[in-house]
């Protein structure tokens, strides 16, 4: 890569003698585009440097306002199950538990699905067919989570009631997670959504994994006799396990701080129920549904500290994911 | 679905296996030849990159394919093994007999003649695994064996391969940390393990140095004892060393074809003679 | 040794491709489900005064959201200006002056970490260092939540439109006796500007259909946003409000402000990617 620095006019740097004499004033000219290439240099600094500041920024600040609920609970807050404004009785258990136990059916059902569907564009379709049908599952992603909130209310939800949930119920009811009344909201719902949601950014961080694997390497398998399936399975996804692993953790840390989508359907109750039918709340969703409402300062200090809980956990889950994704790229030569 | 299929490219009713037919009296010209393609014609595209190769690979004999670069020597080998399948707008024309049996026909079984047909590409291609299980990779494939019938035939395969003295104890150690002719060395193996019938080099030193492919020359030399072996090659003293007939490739046909003893020194064809004594390519 | 009969892995390799084509098909089934139920549902709650009149109380004929839809064009817009101009600048640091700087390094990282912090956590941020310093909800605080949101967006899609741009165009810029600011934002820019278009166009259609960073911001309001300064309506905490109301009128104009901001964000997005397509050609 050239050195770009060095060709910028400098402070230092003599203006050339001819110009002097041709035209007055080009001395000047020659000096104050050189200080004005330094003052753009260094407020693009300023303001890029506002990236990680606004980080350090948002932590420092959940903490400051977390302060007062963290003294007065302290760890105990992260698994007391109470959540009373009245008695003023504040635990992040069940918001916490709702966070992990929608992440999780997210994940179950997003990660083979998005792996499924990377197989399919990358090994599967022809080049056409990928191209609109990656495409179409992209714009997913564009869709914004109130969407997914309304039709997961008023769409989803019901069909859940009325189809899934007694299925699952006849079938699987022998398990605590698949009893109770099916009311269409709650912890099963939320989930499904929630997969729905991160499935687009996952296949197409998946798919591009998939197709930075060289052309070579699946044709050694091919040339011993693999099907496509064992090509996948046993080349394809080793070789970009680390990336695999990098859309994983992205879709977790979406999938973890997810507002809008959860707060319709999740029921947001305070209790931790056995079943995955039965109404819970998340991080997010206690936060959007109560924020607006704490009058009371230990009520509001108890709710930024759910929020700097949500932003570690998130916080930490993209670092991981961004180690990951940096190893792949690094290893393979691309741009990250 | 036919087009999810035809990616895959295995029919699921097919069940007349290669081995199977060629165990049948073959009423077909029998030539001795291993591999005899006729009139073979490749497309990539709307492109045409082969015109009507005739060509007979010799039981046993080393066959050298020579030529330019970009005059069609990889893209000839690749049909032997269908591999170009993988890309959808390539395409071939013509018949390439296998023991006498067409293997460019629709009811071939493409994981069983790949397996017959073995491939070592330019660059070593270990898998992101161990030593062992990259060998062991072909095995598990195509053979239900017990512990110590893998461990067996891991062994063997690698002994082939001149490589069992140097890996013996390290075969828990990723394919990817061998040295460069050893990652080779170690390709070969894993083709050898599957016991194939004959193993397609693409120009395989090309990429490793001159002591490693000193090495892979000797270990080809040995391997023509009991494999068919066809070399893309871009080094014309390759060539020579190793092979018992060699094809000269120009602009996607067959220039000329004989033994390698005669093509080095008494080439028929003009442009053979120009590109042997290095006036181009 | 005996081969493995190649039914079990051609079955399962049939199932798998099958499940793979099964999997794309469920992600466009939801697709179209999301699509067409926002389009039907929302299509009857669209009238004229749906975009002239202030919001009707429960049960009251008439009513619209133009308040909110002007609320939400007017946050959007701030948020705009406030947000892609730092964003640009900032991605002209990583993309032309930082590239491979500890500095850039770490502004990168902190890029793509805060692009995944969810975005209530903006909000509780901005309501912290915003909403109780001033004592009020305010159309700026939603602004400003949306910007932050934007940042890190609009820097690293610049950066890596920037990156698209080959050396010598600068080189040549700067021979010219041009200074480096210049040529950034003239010959760079100008380069790169389909590019830079996209990168913008989807971060305004990402935080255009925000909800969760506006809740305790922006607020709501059933009136004219005369204000930035005190809370401002707005389409998507509307819908939400509207949405968990018990009133089926309320429920139903919900569905028409969804379907305004659905159309609205998949038509920047599409835009986005037009644009990023004439690039490419």
């Amino acid at each position: 890569m050239m050195n770009i620095r060095a060709a910028s006019p400098t402070p230092g740097y003599p203006a050339p003698q001819g110009g002097e004499k041709l035209r007055a004033g080009v001395k000047t000219r020659m000096v104050s585009p050189a200080r004005a290439d330094l003052g753009f240099k260094w407020l693009t600094i300023l303001l890029a440097g506002l990236i990680p500041l606004l980080m350090g920024a948002i932590l420092v600040e959940l903490v400051r306002h977390s302060y007062p609920a963290l003294q007065r609970f302290g760890w105990g807050f992260l698994v007391s199950q109470s959540w009373n404004p009245v008695t003023q009785e504040f635990g992040a258990a069940s918001s916490i538990y709702g966070t992990l136990v929608s992440t999780c059916i997210a994940m179950l059902l997003a990660v083979p699905l998005s792996l499924a569907i990377a197989l399919f564009l990358v090994e599967l379709s022809p080049p056409g067919t990928s191209r609109v049908v990656g495409g179409l599952i992209e714009l997913l992603a564009a869709i914004p989570s109130i969407i997914y909130g309304m039709w997961g209310l008023f769409v989803f939800a019901p069909f859940m009631a009325e189809y899934v949930q007694p299925a699952l119920g006849r079938t699987l009811g022998f398990l605590p997670l698949f009893q109770g009344p099916p009311m269409g909201i709650g912890m099963l719902t939320a989930g499904v959504i929630l997969a729905l949601m991160i499935l687009p950014y996952m296949s197409a961080i998946t798919r591009d994994v998939f197709r930075l694997v060289p052309p070579v390497m699946k044709e050694s398998a091919y040339g011993l006799g693999a099907t496509t399936w064992e090509v996948a399975y046993k080349v394809t996804i080793p070789y970009g396990i680390v990336g695999i692993m990098g859309a994983v953790f992205l879709g977790l840390a979406r999938a973890l701080g997810e507002t809008m989508a959860v707060t319709f359907v999740i029921g947001n109750d305070h209790r931790i129920a056995a079943s995955l039918f039965a109404p819970g709340n998340s991080i997010a969703s206690t936060l959007a549904n109560e924020f607006t409402e704490a009058s009371d300062p230990l009520y509001l200090s108890a709710l930024v500290a759910l929020a700097l809980v949500l932003f570690v956990i998130t916080v930490v889950v993209q670092i991981f994911s961004q180690i990951m994704l940096r190893r792949l790229y690094r290893a393979r030569g691309g741009g990250a | 679905m036919k087009s999810v299929a035809l990616r895959a490219s295995y029919p699921l009713t097919d069940s007349r296996t290669l081995l199977e037919e060629a165990a049948a009296p073959v009423a077909e010209a029998w030539t001795g030849a291993k591999i005899i393609t006729r009139q073979v014609n490749f497309y990539y595209g709307g492109h045409q990159a082969l015109f009507d190769n005739d060509l007979e690979i010799a039981r046993h004999r080393v066959t050298a394919i020579i030529g330019p670069s970009g005059c069609g020597k990889s893209t000839h080998i690749r049909i032997y093994n269908r591999i170009y399948e993988l890309y959808r707008d390539q395409r071939a024309t013509g018949e390439v007999l296998l023991d006498g049996r067409d293997i460019l026909g629709p009811a071939v079984d493409l994981m069983e003649l790949r397996r017959r047909v073995g491939m070592i590409f330019q660059k070593p291609t270990p898998f992101s695994m161990s030593v062992f299980e990259n060998v062991a990779f072909g095995l598990r494939l195509h053979y239900r064996l017990s512990k110590a019938e893998m461990a067996d035939r891991v062994e063997e395969a690698l002994v082939k391969a001149a490589l069992w003295e140097e890996v013996k104890d390290q075969l828990r150690k990723p394919g990817t940390a061998l040295s460069g002719g050893q990652q080779q060395r170690l390709c070969i193996a894993r083709a050898l393990a599957v016991e194939p019938e004959v193993l397609l080099m693409d120009e395989p030193t090309s990429a490793i140095d001159p002591i490693a492919t000193a090495k892979i020359e000797e270990l080809i030399s040995l391997l023509k004892e009991q494999y068919t072996i066809v070399i893309v090659t871009h080094n014309m003293q390759q060539a020579a060393r190793v092979s018992d007939f060699t094809a000269f490739f120009y602009q996607g046909r067959i220039v000329e074809f004989g033994d390698t003893q005669k093509i080095f020194t008494n080439p028929a064809d003009k442009k053979t003679e120009d590109y042997i004594t290095g006036r181009f390519g | 040794m005996k081969l493995r009969p190649p039914t079990g892995r051609r079955l399962t390799n049939g199932a798998v491709s099958g499940l793979a084509a099964v999997s794309a098909l469920l992600g466009l089934l939801g697709l179209a489900w999301i699509l067409s139920g926002v389009l039907f549902r929302g299509l009857g709650a669209l009238n004229w005064s749906f975009f002239t009149q202030l919001p009707a109380p429960p049960g009251m004929p008439g009513g619209g959201l133009a308040n909110a839809l002007a609320g939400t064009v007017l946050i959007t817009l701030l948020a705009t200006f406030l947000g892609v101009p730092v964003g640009l600048l900032a991605g002209v640091f990583l993309g032309e002056f930082g590239r491979q700087s500890r500095l850039a390094d770490t502004v990168r990282f902190a890029g793509n970490v805060l692009m995944g912090v969810p975005s209530i956590i903006i909000g509780v941020f901005v309501y912290t260092i915003v909403v109780i310093p001033t004592g009020s909800f305010s159309g700026y605080a939603g602004a400003l939540a949306l910007a932050l949101i934007m940042l890190p967006i609009v820097a690293r899609t610049t950066e890596d439109m920037l990156s698209l741009i080959p050396d010598p165009l600068r080189e040549a810029g700067l021979a010219l006796g041009a200074p480096r600011w210049r040529v950034t934002l003239t010959v760079i820019f100008r380069a790169a500007k389909s590019g830079l278009i996209t990168g913008v166009c989807l971060a305004v259609a990402r935080v255009s259909g925000e909800t969760a960073p506006l809740l305790f911001t922006a607020l709501n309001s059933p009136y004219w946003p005369d204000s930035l300064g005190e809370p401002t309506p707005n389409l998507t905490v509307t819908i939400f409000n509207y949405a968990m109301s018990p009133y089926p009128d309320w429920q139903q104009t919900a569905w028409g402000a969804s379907l305004i901001i659905t159309l609205g964000v998949l038509a920047l997005t599409l835009l986005a990617r037009l644009s990023l397509r004439e690039r490419q050609k």
